[in-house]
């Protein structure tokens, strides 16, 4: 397999603030690699880091093997970038501004450029102020698409576009793929995630906790439940059935977690009397740190 | 039911707010927008009170005797009308009071307008356009309230601006008298404080009523057009008869009785510029509060062709969203050139026939020879062409800056464009934006010529100094943002352009050594438009220029991009 992106301890502090600690990345060839993480966790300061945009602390950023900031622009040759916040020329309209961004590439083939545009029912004749967030997230992901990339890297590519706009953007990934592109795409959106990665890393106040298979990830789905009995919880009951863990007691409730099918604990509640149910699928963040909590605690 | 208003049981403890952050910080609308407008009244009250200052120290040092007064006496009554509009009604000249207000007086309505102009067609809308202002507009106060605080704010600044020009009138004035009747009384001083304060307050609240209806650029565009306008038919008024009815439109000539450092005074003329400001004002409070927030409507301008818009690459790009601005710039230096070059081989010939002045003028500018027409033009179009062109070149820096600033260089340098090339690409069309600035501003100096007549050449080519004053500074503010960063590349151009300007102006008016007049780049540019050229300021504009926009590219490539 061949690594298209590879970081070594990639580690960026701004002064005293936190950046990035120790990020090791393997994304391959091929891959949809999906990069999680709360708000201000390190995602774009990793994505500006593999781009040579900002320059690490210490450790190291390759993209197709290239060192990032040994030859930023032979890098940049083979991808395509959507920044999570951008702004573009006001005067230009949206086709202006395809038109410019395929100029800095060499040219671009606009037969399929007008086809990406037609796919995401841009109106490239509007002046770029004048477009909406949607549109103008339009006009970022063509100009990022619009070269047919080796590379893929996109920051939360989805913001603003509607549920129609984010199938046809979802198909064309699928598209880049299969014709040998690599996306690695950050998000804190879990279905965004889970319908178009392969991979996914979760990064957490600056340093990558999981790194796994979506398949993975969905073994480990499990449910956080919520039971309220009238009387004294029969805690026993419920620590004794396959698959529960983390059993919690306070006052008359019982909260505990359930790895596999969920109709044992079902059973058991309505024979015991509950007299409140609450069971809730918790996010993709919340699954892989409930795991990594538990590792960490394993460990321990 | 009745639902009783008032804090939501939900709250918690509250912190008072101070009564200070209430007045200056982030305590409220106003105090807020004290705060961002400090850097603005600062430069704005500088240039006020500085100008001031040196005008009164220089004219009582430069007319210390009743035979000099009455020379420039003769030479104003002289002034060809081409020249003569530029300036203010000259009465009692012969006092301090009377020549300042004579030749400086519409100047500083002039700034004062400007920076009204450029603060309230932005001070809401763009906000507004920002995004910021939706959650301000979501707080628990109307919309007015925002609009009113803010007004309030500005009207702020101004009256302390002109409070501080009307104290350096009065002190400098005593400071200054060497005749008597030099003296300027402090009421005098005070009315033309408010004189300066209403007509910069008025022509902004043009913009104030208009930039909710179209957006800050068009509100800014017909406020700057109807004071350039109302200060030219004003000026020209006098001499020219078919300007008499559009005059009566303009402010300028309202107010044009209303003289107090002149010992005349009109303040029922100021009260009707007041009147007038007030209304504006409540109309730009309504629109505001009335119209959707930040729904306005273009005014439909001629696009720039497709060629010039500079798709190609790089250079061509930076060239072509620079170029709009600069040719407006290049209009401005234009037309103040053509004014200057048209009355200036009158108004040097009148002044060959007054021996004293002539002296004086020599003496006050030596290495001038302000006896012939394009001596003349190298004094007085020099002086305001090189500020007015580092402002430019300050601005263009801005729009350079403004693709990081404005967060497209991350799109931009994701492409195969290196930061240095980036930097390099964007710089050389600043620099032609510059040329383009700098060939408008030949034109109107070389009409101006063809009309006084004489020798074209020599003055048009002399007026290529200011394109590479401008270059220099434009150097300088590309290694700023190129080492540091691009926030403050323009606002450092600016300082170095006004810090210039006023060491080249007050140096030797406030007879400071030498070496501090050195200081400034300006002095080292010999005369061009006579044909002197210094070398060394030459030189020296070129590896500003040359030297910025590499060390630029340089710093670029060694930090992170913002």
């Amino acid at each position: 397999m061949t690594s298209v992106i590879r970081t070594e301890k990639l580690t960026k502090s701004y002064g005293t603030h936190r950046g990035i600690v120790d990020v090791d990345l393997d994304v391959q060839k091929g891959e949809v690699f999906g990069f999680l993480g709360p708000n201000g966790a390190g995602k774009t300061t990793t994505i500006r880091t593999l781009l040579d945009l900002i320059r690490p602390t210490s450790g190291k950023a390759y993209v197709f093997e290239i060192e990032s900031s040994a030859d930023p622009a032979a890098i940049h040759k083979r991808l395509g970038y959507l920044p999570g916040e951008f702004a573009l020329y006001d005067r230009l309209t949206g086709g202006q501004t395809l038109e410019y961004f395929g100029n800095l590439r060499g040219g671009v083939d606009r037969a399929y450029r007008a086809q990406l545009v037609e796919r995401f029912d841009l109106d490239p004749s509007r002046r770029f102020r004048e477009y909406s967030k949607g549109n103008k997230q339009k006009v970022g992901l063509v100009a990022a698409l619009q070269h047919k990339p080796e590379l893929l890297l996109l920051d939360e590519p989805t913001a603003g576009l509607d549920p129609l706009v984010q199938q046809t953007f979802f198909t064309l990934l699928r598209e880049r793929v299969a014709d040998g592109g690599t996306v690695f795409l950050s998000s804190h959106i879990l279905s965004e995630v889970e319908r178009s990665c392969d991979r996914v890393a979760i990064i957490r106040e600056g340093r990558l906790v999981q790194v796994d298979r979506v398949d993975a990830l969905r073994d480990l789905a499990h449910h956080q439940v919520e039971l309220r009995f009238a009387g004294e919880p029969p805690v026993g009951e419920f620590e004794s059935l396959q698959g529960v863990t983390d059993v919690q007691v306070e006052d008359h409730l019982i909260r505990l977690r359930v790895f596999g099918p969920i109709a044992p604990v079902l059973q058991a509640a309505a024979r015991l009397g509950v007299t409140d149910f609450l069971s809730r699928e918790p996010s993709l963040e919340e699954t892989f740190l409930a795991q990594y909590g538990r590792e960490s605690a394993e460990a321990k | 039911m009745a639902v009783e208003a008032g804090r939501s049981p939900l709250a918690g403890q509250v912190t008072a707010v101070s009564t200070f952050s209430r007045l200056y910080g982030f305590g409220s609308v106003y105090a807020k927008t004290i705060r961002d407008s400090r850097l603005a009244f600062i430069v704005v009250a500088g240039l006020l009170v500085g100008i001031m200052g040196a005008g009164l120290e220089a004219f009582g040092a430069a007319y210390s005797t009743a035979a000099s007064r009455l020379d420039l006496q003769n030479l104003i009554d002289s002034m060809p009308p081409a020249l003569a509009g530029l300036y203010n009604r000259p009465l009692n000249v012969e006092t301090l009071g009377g020549s300042v207000s004579w030749k400086y007086g519409p100047f500083f309505g002039v700034i004062a307008a400007v920076w009204s102009i450029v603060a309230l067609s932005g001070t809401l809308v763009a906000e507004a356009r920002r995004g910021s202002l939706d959650m301000v507009a979501a707080a628990p106060f109307g919309k007015r309230r925002i609009a009113i605080e803010k007004l309030a704010a500005h009207i702020t600044g101004m009256t302390l601006a002109v409070t501080f020009l009307a104290i350096v009138t009065w002190l400098g004035s005593k400071a200054g008298a060497t005749q008597p009747g030099d003296e300027i009384p402090l009421l005098a001083a005070v009315g033309f404080a408010a004189w300066v304060g209403l007509i910069g307050l008025v022509y902004g609240s043009v913009a104030w009523a208009l930039a909710p209806l179209v957006g800050r650029a068009g509100a800014a565009g017909i406020a700057g057009v109807l004071l350039a306008a109302g200060f030219i038919v004003s000026g020209y008024q006098p001499y020219v008869q078919a300007l008499t009815i559009p005059a009566d439109l303009s402010w300028f000539h309202w107010t044009a009785g209303n003289l107090p450092l002149a010992g005349h005074y009109d303040w029922l003329s100021l009260a009707a510029v007041a009147a007038v400001a007030m209304a504006l004002f409540a109309v730009g409070i309504v629109a505001f509060d009335r119209r959707d927030l930040g729904t306005t409507s273009a005014i439909p301008l001629p696009a720039m062709p497709a060629a010039l818009l500079g798709v190609r690459g790089p250079a061509g790009r930076s060239f072509g969203e620079r170029l709009p601005l600069a040719l407006a710039w290049g209009l401005g230096l234009g037309v103040y050139g053509l004014l200057i070059a048209a009355s200036s081989a009158s108004f040097a010939s009148e002044l060959v026939k007054s021996p004293d002045t002539y002296k004086l003028f020599q003496s006050l500018f030596p290495g001038h020879d302000i006896g012939t027409g394009a001596g003349f033009l190298q004094l007085l179009f020099a002086y305001l062409g090189y500020i007015v062109a580092g402002l430019g070149a300050a601005t263009l820096v801005a729009g350079w800056a403004s693709d990081e600033n404005g967060r497209r260089l991350e799109l931009l340098l994701a492409t195969p464009l290196g930061r240095a090339r980036w930097a390099i690409a964007g710089g050389v069309g600043v620099f032609g934006a510059i040329a383009a600035m700098t060939a408008v501003t030949m034109l109107g100096i070389a009409i101006g010529v063809v009309f006084a007549g004489g020798d074209v050449v020599t003055p048009v080519a002399g007026a290529a100094i200011v394109g590479l004053y401008a270059a220099a500074a434009v150097g300088v503010g590309i290694a700023v943002g190129g080492l540091f960063r691009n926030t403050f590349a323009a606002e450092v151009t600016a300082v170095l352009v006004i810090a210039t300007f006023l060491i080249d102006f007050l140096a030797p008016a406030l007879n400071l050594p030498d070496w501090v007049h050195q200081l400034a780049l300006t002095d080292h540019f010999g005369a061009p438009l006579v044909s002197i050229w210094d070398p060394a300021g030459i030189v020296a504009c070129l590896v500003l220029a040359v030297g910025g926009l590499l060390v630029g590219a340089w710093g670029m490539t060694r930090r992170d991009v913002a």
